[in-house]
């Protein structure tokens, strides 16, 4: 009696801690390249840490997948100097499982580099142990200002910040769109990213005279029919919804709803296919600016859009591009230095190195932030976001 | 006053929706006095089945009576689904529990192990970014509140609607079939029942099973109408929302399960215009403190029992 009263606890109990490891298991060891030639026998590691599960995982697994595509070509020259193996580490997006995701890296004595983290919450909660650390953390899509301002000793932001992106689309609202919006509705997500881009582009706002009507909504808020109707009833004729595309979603449906017809902007966490496939219709003729340029569209990524979506059968998107240019950049310093380089040489080398890759050049200042300054605009247009240009560009370079 | 109704008619929304939910959570308390915390599980399968059911049978873009009848054949599925895992949650987590007189604290851990267990396996199956689920008919006004241009639209009568037609429903089942007494017997005082003939195990397997079939219909609604996607942790934040409309209108009590959802539902809404919808879950437990601090056993008392 009692052997069969704990086979069948056991059993379904069993069964559920083999699934639940399974879950977790696939940190260890993102792999997956085909090693193709003998090459020096010697492998280096480079880690990456990023959201890989969880709402917003599409955009951690965009950057995977470009550097993932970097290292199997790396890999395939037949006179390769070492063998290169990613390993990753899953942060959700979610701050608070961030020290985790970095200490899993951190740990692993062969890995050189991280590439991320990808978020801007994670960032600031990871980037103390990776400077304590000594190990170099380069991320290709962490927008948050602040987080070359808090004095990270290994931290370089491979793209413009906030500031930046804030700005524009500031400077596109009170320039490009006529009549001229006098209220602009601005809500943020509460995440680290989403506050510090809504309260640049609040600032940037008030200073050309509008007036700006501000709202949070928590990322994950079950219902958005409350907020869309503030929305609707405000008389705003532009909004700015500063977060990422699992809430921007949601958000564009009830919007509809509620009967909103007013321009709508976000930002690089919303500029993904995910969004349109999530909202639908609902979020035809929106804005999207991003510090990030579309790879299917620049002449200089045609190559690696093809390549990319043989691979990984669907076409790159938000910060592919970037994760790949990252990848071949540390390969570059990595070649230049030898495979047995120290976190420390390699992390001062990419501190002043200057890499011209395929979405942009990669530069950065003392602090690490990013030298460019470019931001572009897309919009959403019968079901596909379509390519506007460059935001100095279109409102014409006043200051 | 306008804006007023607008509110209003979105708290509606919302609140029916926790009240289906909330009374998964209630009915199981009133039986075995524990919190059902893999309820909120049994949520995210009625909205995951729904949505599976659609996009894979329903005709893209029906009309007339098509999209009827598939929006009521998605309901359905979502409550089957609901009801197969409740179902089975009774019979792995519970009742060996139950059979082995286990501490209430072993029940507790049990529920959150296989609510644990339920999210990532669907996470694992389906992927862990929200899914669309498939609209079957455009989502028009349908009506205006009388002299005002605040508008109500389908999707919302549909939730309002078939929350109040199971509402209707279940207060039948609970009041007026032998059913319905045998749980009332069960949660008044379940040693006497049994002794008085009521088979305890299949009252606590089919309270389950009622509870399952609200809670996947709340889910499959939430994720039809509410938020239009489903996502493997959809059922964790409304799932503590319904909990806490339970315990604000007396858990353990059906009908204190439904005016605390509805309550819930309209004071979240709002607090959108009157403090910003960052404080809709502050808003939420502090009006839930203070009636408890008040009236501790909430708004219409505990016990299925005694006051159903």
């Amino acid at each position: 009696m009692l052997h069969r009263k704990i086979v069948k606890f056991a059993v379904p109990l069993a069964a559920g801690v083999l699934a639940l490891s399974a879950c977790s298991s696939n940190g260890k060891s993102g792999g997956g390249g085909k090693s193709g030639g003998s090459g020096g026998g010697k492998t280096v590691t480079i880690g990456l840490q990023g959201p890989l599960s969880g709402a917003n995982a599409q955009l951690g697994i965009n950057v995977k997948d470009g550097v993932q595509l970097a290292f199997n070509q790396f890999n395939a020259k037949p006179n390769k100097p070492f063998t290169v193996k990613l390993a990753t580490s899953d942060d959700e997006g979610d701050p608070s499982k961030a020290n985790a995701a970095a200490t899993q890296l951190i740990q692993n004595n062969s890995i050189k580099a991280v590439i991320g983290p990808i978020f801007s919450g994670p960032t600031k909660a990871s980037e103390p142990l990776y400077s304590s650390a000594s190990l170099l953390s380069i991320t290709p899509s962490a927008t948050n200002p602040q987080l070359t301002t808090q004095g990270f000793t290994s931290f370089l932001q491979g793209i413009a910040n906030d500031n930046l992106q804030g700005k524009a689309m500031a400077d596109y609202i009170t320039k490009k769109l006529t009549p001229k919006p006098t209220k602009v509705y601005v809500i943020d997500d509460k995440s680290e990213y989403g506050v510090g881009l809504a309260n640049v582009a609040r600032a940037d706002l008030k200073a050309d005279g509008v007036q700006v009507v501000s709202d949070s909504v928590p990322a994950g808020t079950p219902d958005y029919s409350g907020p869309a109707a503030k929305v609707a009833n405000s008389k705003a004729t532009a909004l700015i919804y500063a977060g990422y595309y699992a809430d921007a979603a949601p958000l564009a449906k009830k919007l509809h709803d509620a009967g909103y017809t007013g321009a709508v902007f976000s930002d690089d966490g919303a500029k993904d296919p995910q969004l349109v496939k999530l909202a639908g219709t609902a979020v035809n003729n929106w804005y999207l600016t991003c510090p990030c340029t579309d790879p299917t569209v620049q002449a200089s990524t045609k190559t690696f859009a093809t390549q990319y979506t043989s691979t990984f059968k669907t076409p790159p998107s938000t910060y592919s591009a970037e994760g790949y240019d990252e990848a071949n950049m540390l390969l570059q310093q990595i070649t230049k230095l030898g495979a047995g380089v120290s976190r420390q040489a390699l992390l001062a080398a990419m501190k002043t190195a200057d890499y011209k890759g395929i979405s942009k050049e990669f530069s950065f200042k003392s602090t690490g932030q990013f030298k460019g300054t470019d931001v572009w605009i897309y919009q959403v247009k019968s079901g596909k976001i379509t390519f506007l240009g460059n935001v100095n560009q279109l409102v014409g370079s006043a200051g | 006053m306008s804006s007023f109704l607008d509110y209003l008619t979105l708290g509606i929304v919302l609140g029916s929706m926790y009240a289906i939910f909330a009374i998964g959570y209630t009915l199981v308390y009133g039986v075995l006095q524990l919190i059902n915390f893999a309820h909120s599980e049994v949520f995210m399968t009625g909205g995951f089945v729904g949505m599976i059911v659609l996009t894979e049978f329903a005709p893209s873009r029906p009309h007339g009576f098509p999209s009827v009848l598939w929006m009521v054949i998605g309901c359905l599925s979502g409550m089957v689904g609901g009801a197969a895992i409740a179902w089975c949650l009774e019979r792995v987590a519970y009742r060996p529990l139950r059979k082995a007189h286990a501490p209430r604290l072993v029940f507790l851990l049990s529920a959150v192990g296989a609510s644990f267990f339920l999210y990532n396996l669907c996470g694992k199956l389906f992927g862990r970014t929200p899914i669309q689920v498939p609209s079957l008919y455009t989502n028009s006004v349908l009506f205006h509140w009388p002299g005002t241009s605040v508008e109500v639209r389908v999707n919302q009568v549909v939730v309002v609607g078939a929350a109040v037609v199971m509402m209707i429903a279940l207060d039948r089942v609970v009041n007026r079939t032998k059913l319905g007494s045998g749980i009332r017997a069960v949660a008044q005082d379940a040693e006497t029942a049994g002794l008085m003939g009521v088979d305890i195990d299949r009252v606590v397997s089919r309270t389950f099973v009622i509870g399952g079939l609200l809670g996947g219909a709340a889910g499959f609604l939430y994720g039809y109408a509410v938020s239009g996607q489903v996502v493997f942790t959809m059922g964790f934040v409304p799932g503590i929302k319904a909990f806490a409309a339970a315990v604000l209108g007396g858990i353990g009590n059906v009908r204190g399960a439904m005016l605390g959802g509805l309550l819930l539902g309209v004071i979240e809404s709002f607090t959108v215009p009157l403090l910003g919808s960052e404080w809709i879950d502050v808003a939420a437990f502090v009006i839930l403190v203070l009636v408890l601090m008040f009236r501790p056993t909430g708004l219409l008392g505990e016990r299925l029992g005694r006051s159903a």
